[in-house]
């Protein structure tokens, strides 16, 4: 699986006297890698940003000493933050060993899945390995929205896989993507999300990208619909505040990039063949894990999003959103 | 004393960066901040640990231990350390 929202460190807050730096440029490493282990899926979600699927993996996704190398590097540069996604990510062959090998170093490592994966004996080893968080997406507060969204999945198997994680103790982040077809649900969504024991909930709007492209005619809310939907959402953060952290991303993709490039955080995309993102929303690929060092990559950071071609990209997204459907068709600093 | 499980810090060339993974923020500190972290990570009660950064920065006049102390009030309003 492959959310939508887009979930980032918020803005640095300043503590102690004195005024301090807070660009990316001025840290040693990123805060957050958000890392794409495989682009096999057990589902074909008619929203997923990455085309996941049944059979989706990329040729030359990382081998496991690639893999191990790559985490080391995470480990060594002191990445405060992780997080497995995919594809879904519990489908690698190496993922009970990648979280162990994270969390037995100190690593905060966050799992994003369909929770289809969620067994019992699964949740004991995740709590075992004391991730930071499982997050699930839960697009449907019924059967009949979440099934019809998520292709080959079910319903009864994701809710069960939530249960699971409860009564193992690992902390649970509810993700849900908005769709015309679900967006009446997001009061139920939430109420659902905190009875069955979530810390957070998070949502934004859906992206006109990936499999979304082919079936946006489906998909799209009307502006109208996500007017009710943030309302919603406004009067469950109120309703829910010190219980669930309710988190929404109310602005559009245009202004979430033209912030982003003023104020880049200080994050990496990694996908599952060592390729390096700057942003998931944007096509370009800053680095390359299998030719340069994490450290290689994170010092050129700074440089790639003042390339002139990001910000006309974002720019030419004022006119044509349709920009988004070839964020597959990645350009290459 | 010590960070709150889900804190993490990083010494940074600026001072440091403490990270609260569960509502992602972040939060610079700068060197003084910074030398109060490591030095609540070196484990100790409060008082132990302003008085290991009293003796580190050679605190005559006592503003080291009153501004190690504003710091850890903020640290512990914010849910950043824990006892």
């Amino acid at each position: 699986m492959t959310d939508q929202a887009i979930n980032t460190p918020q803005a640095t807050r300043k503590v102690g006297a004195e005024a301090i730096p807070s660009r990316s440029e001025d840290l040693g490493a990123p805060l957050y890698i958000a890392w794409q282990v495989t682009n096999e899926c057990n589902l074909a979600c008619l929203h997923c940003i990455e085309e996941s699927g049944p059979g989706k993996a990329f040729r030359d996704e990382f081998d496991a000493s690639q893999v191990f190398s790559f985490l080391e590097q995470v480990i060594d540069l002191e990445v405060p933050y992780l997080s497995f996604s995919g594809g879904e990510p519990m489908v690698h062959p190496q993922f009970f060993e990648m979280t162990e090998f994270v969390c037995t170093r100190g690593g905060q490592l966050k799992i994003e899945t369909n929770g289809h994966y969620l067994n019992t004996e699964n949740c004991n080893r995740l709590k075992a390995f004391e991730v930071k968080a499982v997050q699930v997406s839960l697009d449907g507060a019924s059967r009949e929205t979440f099934n019809r969204m998520r292709i080959r999945g079910d319903y009864d198997v994701a809710i069960e896989g939530v249960r699971n994680l409860h009564a193992a103790g690992v902390p649970i982040e509810i993700n849900y993507s908005p769709t015309r077809f679900n967006v009446h649900e997001i009061g139920a969504a939430v109420d659902l999300a905190y009875e069955l024991g979530a810390y957070s909930f998070y949502t934004g709007r859906t992206m006109y990208t990936g499999n979304a492209v082919k079936t946006w005619h489906l998909l799209a809310p009307t502006e109208e619909q996500y007017v009710e939907y943030f309302r919603v959402l406004h009067e469950k953060r109120d309703e829910y505040h010190g219980r669930l952290r309710v988190h929404f991303h109310e602005m559009g993709l245009l202004e979430e990039l033209r912030y982003r490039l003023q104020h880049p955080a200080a994050l990496l995309i990694v996908l599952p063949n060592g390729l390096v993102k700057l942003i998931n929303a944007l096509p370009f690929v800053c680095g390359d894990l299998r030719r340069q060092s994490l450290s290689e990559i994170w010092a050129n950071f700074e440089n790639a999003w003042n390339d002139p071609r990001i910000a006309e990209f974002v720019e030419a997204l004022a006119t044509d959103p349709e920009k988004t459907s070839a964020l597959h068709k990645w350009v290459y600093l | 004393m010590k960070l709150a499980k889900y804190v993490k810090f990083r010494e940074e060339k600026f001072g440091g960066v403490l990270f609260e993974t569960r509502s992602e923020k972040v939060y610079s500190l700068n060197a003084t901040a910074a030398a109060v972290v490591r030095a609540i990570e070196q484990g100790g009660g409060q008082r132990e640990v302003i008085d290991r950064l009293m003796e580190d920065f050679h605190d005559r006049d006592g503003a080291v231990e009153n501004e190690a102390a504003a710091f850890i009030a903020q640290l512990e309003e914010n849910g950043l350390v824990v006892n």
